[in-house]
Parts: C-alpha cells; structure tokens; sequence
C-alpha cells in the first residue's frame, strides 16, 4: 500500500514517514502543494495524507485538482487549524476524513486503516484468501491455523495481494503500490520477492494460492 | 425592599422634612394670628372703656350718658353695635347699659370687682352670652383717687374665632395637599436624577466577556451621573482590550505551540511503538530537546509581548554608554557567525549615550544580528555601525543576505511574521523577534525601519535619542544584578 505525504514541515513529515513505514506502508513524502500533486498525478497512491497549510499552493487547493482529475483516491486531511469551517469545506471538496493537529499516531493509523477499508470495500481489519488470512492491524499471517513470519516487505507484498485477489497483479502496479519511488524499475526484486512470498504462504501446501499469469504478472486466488 | 430604592428613600425623606417644616409654620402662623387677633381686640375694647370712662369724669363733655352709642360713633367712626358695655357703681350695682344689651346684662366677676377696687383693670372671657364667648374688659373710673364707678365694655369673639377656624380648615386642607403635590413631583425628580443609572445598571448586566463592545449612552450634560457614564464607559474599554490581548494571546500561542506539539507527540508516539537502538532514541531525544527550547522560546517571547501590551515592563532608565555595547554585542555576534562563515564588521567610532535599559538595547541589537546571520549564506557579511545624528544616533545592522520583497517588508515586524515559515523554523525563529526590536526601539523613543533588496541584502536602522550630555559620559552607568538571569533569545 503507497501512501503520499504532504507536509511541509520537515520533522512532521520525517516521523509519518518512519512510523508509517513500520508498518509495512509504502511513503512519499512531498514538502509543498505543487510537488505533492505533481507526485499524486504521475503516481498512483492508495492513500494521500495532505496537510492544509502549505507553501506555493494550499492543501485545499491540491485536494481540488486532484479530484477534479478524476482521481477517487482516498484523502486524509491533517489540519492545524480546527475550526469546523475548514473541516467542513474540506470535506465538502471531497477529503475522506481529517485529524487535527497535533493527533494521537495509532489513531493515524487507525484511520488510514479504515480508509484503505472502505476503499476496498471490506469490514474488518482481515483479509482472507482460503486457509490464508492477513489482519492488517497486527500484521498477523496465518496459513492453515499457523502463523506465518514475514519481513516487512514480504509483508506490505502479501497485503497488496490479499486486498486484490482475483485479479492479475502487473509488476508495474506491484511496484507502484508497494515501494516508494526510490525503487529502480530495472531490477526483477518484484519476482524475488513473489518467490520469498512463495516459499512461506504455499510450501508444503497442496493447494497454491499465489500463481504466475504468464506474460502478464501474478494473482492471488482460491480455486486451482 | 422598598427602602431599598434610593427614588423612595429621597422622596420619603424629602416628605418629611417638608412636612415639619409646614406643620410648623401653620403652628406659628394660626397662633401668632390668634394672639394679635386677641390683642388687637383687648386695645379696641380698652380704647372704648377708657373713652367711656373719661366722658363719665369729664364735665365738659359733649354727650351725656344716655347717649353712648352716638358718642362712640364720633371718634370711630362706626356703630359698635357688636360692643356691649355697662356702667356699674363701686359696689357693683349696674348703672346704664349699651341698648344692645337689652334685657341682659354683663356678668362681673369676684375677681374683677376686686381688681377694680383696687384700681386694676381686668380683661376676661365669658361665655355668658350667645353661642360665642365674649371678651370683656371691667375698668374702674378713679377721681381723686375714688372710684366713682366701674365701666364693663365686651365684645363678641365670633370674628377672630371664625377667622381662626377658617384658617385652621385652609391650613388642613392646603398642608397635607402641598405635600402629596410635593412628593409626586420629589418622585419625579428623583426618577429624573436616577433614570440614567438605572440604564447603567442596565447595561453593565448586558455586558459579559462577549459584548464588551457596548456602551453606555453619554448624555450632554457633565453632571455626576455623566461623569460616572464616561467612568464606566472607560473601564469598559479597558476590560475590552485586555479581553482582547488575552484571547490574541491565546489564539497566537496555541497556534503557534502546535507545531512543535505535533511532532514531539508525533516523535515520541512512534518512537515507542517498537524497540529501538540507543542511536535512535538519542536521535529522538535530541529532536524533542529543539522542539521544547523552540516551544519555551515562544511562550517567553509571547509572554513578554502581551506583559508590554498591558504596560507591564518596566524600562529601566540609566546612562548607557552605547558605543561600549554595540563592542560587547559585536564580539558575541563574531564567535557565532564563525560557525556559519560569516564575517562580521564593526565601525562605531562616534561615543553614543542613551538612557534606556541596557539589556532591551542589548536584546535589540542581538535580534537583528540574529536575523542578519539567519537570513544570508555562507560567506557573507554582516556589518554594525553606529553614528551620531544630532541629537540622536543612528544604528545600522547591515548584511548580504537573501534580502526582503517590497511587499512583505511592511509586515516583518509583526508578530510571527515569517516570509519562508519551514527556513525561519528550522533556525529556531517564532517570528516574533522583529515585534520585539519594534518594541523595544519605541519604548526608547526611537523608531526601527528597513531597506532592503532580494538577493542583495538588508539593512535595518535604529533611530534612538541621544542622553541629554550635561552629566559626564557614562559614568553612573550600572550594571544590573539581573544580567546572568537574563538569557537573550536566540544566543
Ligand atoms: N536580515 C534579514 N534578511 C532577510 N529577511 C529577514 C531579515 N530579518 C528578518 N527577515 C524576515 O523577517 C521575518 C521576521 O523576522 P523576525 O526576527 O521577527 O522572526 P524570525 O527571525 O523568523 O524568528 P525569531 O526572531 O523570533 O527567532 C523573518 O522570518 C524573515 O523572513
Ligand atoms: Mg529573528
């Protein structure tokens, strides 16, 4: 899951970054309005934290160009000011949710959770596929009743899967969702780490649930 | 309850008051009226007794004695025909009578015979005759030292008695009615009088912390209640811009005391959420220790600005020898501006002396030197001048730094204007340090402005007056015991 950040203050954006990362997000991070919707158009995020005070052009100035492109992608609005009429008029331009600074980082979390949620659709904080299930707020993996250990990428790799199964996963959308844009798209890592991810969740397993599209990219499903 | 009303109080006293002094004058009046009322009819009956009298002694007289009534009419004028009179011998027996008398006659009493015989006259009341009482005067007639007779004269008090009783119902009718007429208008001057405070009072229950924009309505008239009007007016004003400083106050600190909350709470949450290597948390640690001296840096500043809103700081006024300061300031700029590569140059050879506080001056001139090492790049120069003008001296804090836009150069000294907000946070700056030196200058009688260019630099000037020279230079310059305490913002 990539996540983008605008924030102008430094230390601000340097702490959403790290602790985001820990937990297995993908994170730009941009440091005004016109480098963060550069960012959000030429990339595809699956959620964009967007701070409203910001240098060359204000959060509500970006939060209006994106949506006027099209983009459905989820925003969460950072706010140092809390007077409701910003909020209002924030949501009302089509923000997702907001928090008001200075905010509680789990309850961050928690938000964004629940927005990649109502993204996707889903209720709780499991994903599962078969025998296979993911909580996305403990990273807890189990296969068959057993837990599995992940790295932290492996990990951000098998929730990217999980949150579209049925669907064929191009190398090019893995790496947009799950690195950030310091990743070189001249390595194979995404197969590398498909097969690291193979290893754990289908070995000793009679059915697989991770299979190769040929040409194409992976999927991750069910039935055979 | 009632007697809680000033309006009813002042009227009830005013009722009082003017009561007794309208009973009191009805007294005197109806008694002193009554008594010349009496006198003046013993003088008339008196008069008649002793004309009575010296006709019955006198030989040569006129009129005889059958003939009272005429003669009575000569000398007055009128018919006494309301006097009666008698004339008795010395042993009481009644000679002739007034014709008036018919058939009565005067009574005369133990004591007035006896009077009489002694040569006295006696004045009585009686209530002998008809519905009214007579006033009556027993005279003796002497000759040759012998009473040869005794001459009653009385006259009905029916006149003096009804005068005295219409004057009593004018004076019950008129006294209780002058004092209701006089209380409905004291009621109405009192409600004049304090109908004003009554809309003061008004108006101060209206006024909460959120209406501090109301006044009172001030009347023409200076008088008492308009001086209190104005008074209240101005206290109103006063607790209005206090109000204001204080919730000015609050909205800059919580505004500006987000920042560095968000990411000490921010900082401090993640770095708990897992175990980490001593680096890390020292990193974290250290991060926090710059949020926190950022943080208290604000609330001094804020603090000092709102204390000089409400008038609360106190300059000191010695003899400040500011050529000796701009030396000490210098050095300490120089050691700093080192670790930026910086160089900085002094020429003050003009001797500057100015009453004022020595380490607001000092303040001053480190905020703008602060700025000037701030705001230029690596391998710049700053330089620090100072020159006599008169009777004032000039200070410039000149630098090659990144220079300040025509459009934001009337705001740098507001309170926490930033032109690039992330630069000036990142070195520690609020904002506020330019509304200080903007203080501090005025407070001195001076004045502070700027000039300035983009990319090519700034200068900034302090315009102070000079000390008056007659008392030798800088001698009695003290140095404050609160020096060391005192830690300047920024160094
Ligand atoms: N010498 C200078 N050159 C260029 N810009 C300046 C200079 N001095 C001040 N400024 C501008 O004016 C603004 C206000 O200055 P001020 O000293 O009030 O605040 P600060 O330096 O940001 O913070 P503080 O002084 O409170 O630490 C600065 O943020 C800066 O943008
Ligand atoms: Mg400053």
């Amino acid at each position: 899951m990539r996540i983008l950040v605008v924030e102008d203050e430094k230390k601000v954006a340097s702490f959403l970054k790290k602790g985001l990362e820990e937990e297995h997000y993908a994170v730009d991070i941009a440091f005004d309005g016109e480098e963060g919707l550069f960012l959000a158009q030429i990339n595809e995020y699956d959620l964009i934290i967007l701070d409203i005070m910001l240098p060359k052009l204000d959060g509500m100035e970006v939060l209006r160009r994106i949506r006027i492109h099209g983009s459905s992608v989820p925003i969460l609005m950072l706010t140092a000011k809390d007077s409701t009429e910003n909020i209002i008029s924030g949501l009302d331009s089509g923000s997702d949710d907001y928090l008001t600074k200075p905010f509680a980082f789990a309850e961050l979390l928690a938000r964004v959770r629940a927005l990649f949620r109502r993204k996707m659709k889903e209720k709780t904080d499991f994903l599962r596929v078969g025998d296979l299930s993911l909580s996305t707020s403990t990273h807890q993996v189990k296969r068959g009743g057993r837990e599995v250990e992940l790295t932290a990428k492996e990990y951000a790799l098998l929730e990217y899967f999980m949150r579209n199964p049925n669907r064929i996963l191009t190398r090019t959308l893995i790496t947009e969702h799950v690195w950030d844009y310091h990743f070189d798209p001249s390595t194979n890592v995404v197969d590398v780490y498909v097969n690291y991810l193979r290893k754990k969740i289908d070995r000793g397993f009679e059915k697989k649930l991770i299979h190769t599209i040929r040409g194409s990219g992976y999927m991750i499903k069910d039935e055979p | 309850m009632i007697l809680k009303n000033i309006r009813f109080k002042l009227t009830l006293w005013y009722i009082i008051i003017l009561g007794l002094i309208l009973t009191s004058f009805s007294t005197f009046l109806y008694f002193t009226l009554s008594s010349s009322l009496y006198k003046g009819i013993d003088v008339k009956i008196k008069s008649i007794a002793e004309l009575i009298a010296s006709s019955s002694t006198n030989p040569f007289y006129r009129y005889s004695f059958g003939n009272i009534d005429r003669m009575l009419e000569d000398p007055f004028g009128w018919k006494p025909v309301t006097k009666f009179f008698q004339v008795l011998d010395e042993s009481g027996r009644i000679g002739r009578k007034s014709d008036n008398l018919q058939h009565f006659q005067l009574p005369i009493s133990a004591l007035a015979l006896k009077n009489a015989s002694q040569g006295k006259v006696t004045f009585e009341t009686t209530k002998a005759l008809g519905k009214y009482p007579l006033r009556m005067v027993t005279m003796p007639v002497i000759r040759r030292r012998h009473i040869i007779s005794i001459v009653q004269v009385a006259t009905s008090l029916e006149e003096v008695e009804e005068a005295l009783k219409t004057l009593l119902i004018i004076l019950c009718i008129t006294v209780p009615s002058a004092l209701v007429v006089a209380s409905l208008g004291g009621l109405f001057l009192a409600n004049k009088a304090l109908n004003p405070v009554d809309e003061i009072t008004k108006t101060a229950r209206m006024i909460t912390s959120k209406s501090l924009n109301q006044r009172i309505k001030l009347r023409k008239t200076k008088d008492e209640i308009g001086r209190l009007a104005e008074t209240f007016n101005d206290m109103i004003s006063r607790l209005g811009r206090s109000f204001k400083q204080i919730r000015q106050f609050t909205a800059d600190a919580s505004h500006e005391l987000r920042t560095p909350l968000t990411i000490l709470k921010g900082e401090i949450e993640v770095g708990l959420r897992r175990r980490r290597r001593p680096e890390e948390y020292r990193k974290i640690l250290n991060s926090n220790l710059e949020e926190v001296n950022h943080m208290s840096q604000i609330v001094d500043d804020l603090l000092f600005l709102s204390k000089a809103d409400m008038g609360e700081v106190h300059l000191q006024n010695h003899r400040i020898n500011l050529t000796k300061l701009v030396s000490e300031v210098y050095a300490q700029a120089k050691t700093i501006s080192m670790a930026k590569d910086i160089k900085v140059h002094i020429s003050n050879d003009a001797d500057a002396v100015v009453i004022g506080d020595r380490l607001r001056l000092r303040e001053l001139l480190l905020n703008l030197l602060d700025n000037g090492i701030k705001y230029t790049p690596e391998g710049g120069e700053i330089r620090i001048s100072l020159e006599r003008d008169g009777d004032q001296v000039k200070l410039w804090v000149k630098d090659n730094g990144i220079g300040i836009a025509p459009k934001d150069q009337p705001h740098i000294f507001d309170r926490f204007f930033r032109i690039d907000k992330a630069r000036s946070r990142e070195a520690g700056g609020s904002g506020l340090g330019l509304s200080i030196c903007k203080w501090i200058a005025e407070a001195h009688g001076g004045e502070i402005s700027v000039k300035s260019e983009v990319e090519k630099g700034s200068i900034f000037t302090v315009i102070l007056p000079l000390a008056p020279h007659n008392e030798g230079m800088a001698k009695n310059e003290t140095k404050h015991p609160g020096n060391a305490r005192y830690k300047i913002r920024g160094f």
